[in-house]
């Protein structure tokens, strides 16, 4: 099992990995800035 | 990847942007390239970007090194890369290839929710793009011609830089067309 983490969405909301597993989850990690 | 949405939920998997930007940064980059999912935002690293290995402890601006998941409908992790710089990044057609390994009934998402808009002041212009990616294009094709006999893993490299920064320039008409 992954690891489950909560952050946020970019609207402010929270965003819980586990709530969004009914399907795969494609997570692109961005050094931001841009 | 927003080129490609459509491919990945037909099979089975919603596409998420994560970075230590804040949400309001975020929102200004879903709307700079009009991207059709969220943009998810960890600003102190500690719930998702070092957890999962991404923390770029070299830079001192606590940013996160580019990389993708993809974790499955399980839980599990089936697809991990994580970049060398913020020039090496995974082929969409890899990460298609390893969806399609999983047989996933199509999935749906909707456009991601907008918040507060404060963009990096940093950040380039949506207008800049285009000639950043020509000239980062033209500079790595210069240095490889100047470098040719240094090797396959130059060439190899430099290969690659220039076949993603190509796929970017592709992506831009669809881009204009998103934002319009």
């Amino acid at each position: 099992m992954a690891t489950d983490f909560t952050v946020v969405d970019n609207a402010g909301e929270p965003w819980t990995l586990s709530d969004h597993l009914d399907a795969a989850a494609v997570i692109t990690f961005h050094r931001g800035d841009f | 990847m927003a080129q490609q949405h459509e491919e990945f939920l037909a099979r089975g998997a919603r596409v998420y942007g994560l970075s230590a930007d804040s949400a309001p940064m975020n929102t200004a980059i879903v709307e700079k390239l009009a991207l059709p999912f969220p943009v998810l935002s960890d600003p102190d690293r500690t719930q998702a970007v070092t957890p999962l290995g991404f923390a770029d402890e070299k830079d001192p601006r606590q940013i996160s090194r580019p990389g993708t998941l993809i974790i499955d409908p399980n839980g599990d992790i089936v697809f991990s890369v994580t970049g060398r710089d913020y020039a090496d990044r995974p082929n969409e057609d890899d990460l298609l290839g390893a969806l399609e390994g999983l047989g996933l009934p199509a999935a749906t998402q909707s456009p991601p929710e907008l918040g507060e808009s404060r963009p990096s002041e940093r950040a380039m212009p949506y207008e800049g793009l285009p000639h950043y990616f020509r000239g980062a294009k033209f500079a790595v094709l210069a240095v490889r011609g100047r470098y040719r006999d240094t090797g396959a893993e130059f060439a190899d490299d430099t290969k690659r830089y220039v076949q993603m920064v190509e796929r970017y320039l592709e992506a831009l008409p669809a881009v204009e067309e998103r934002r319009t």
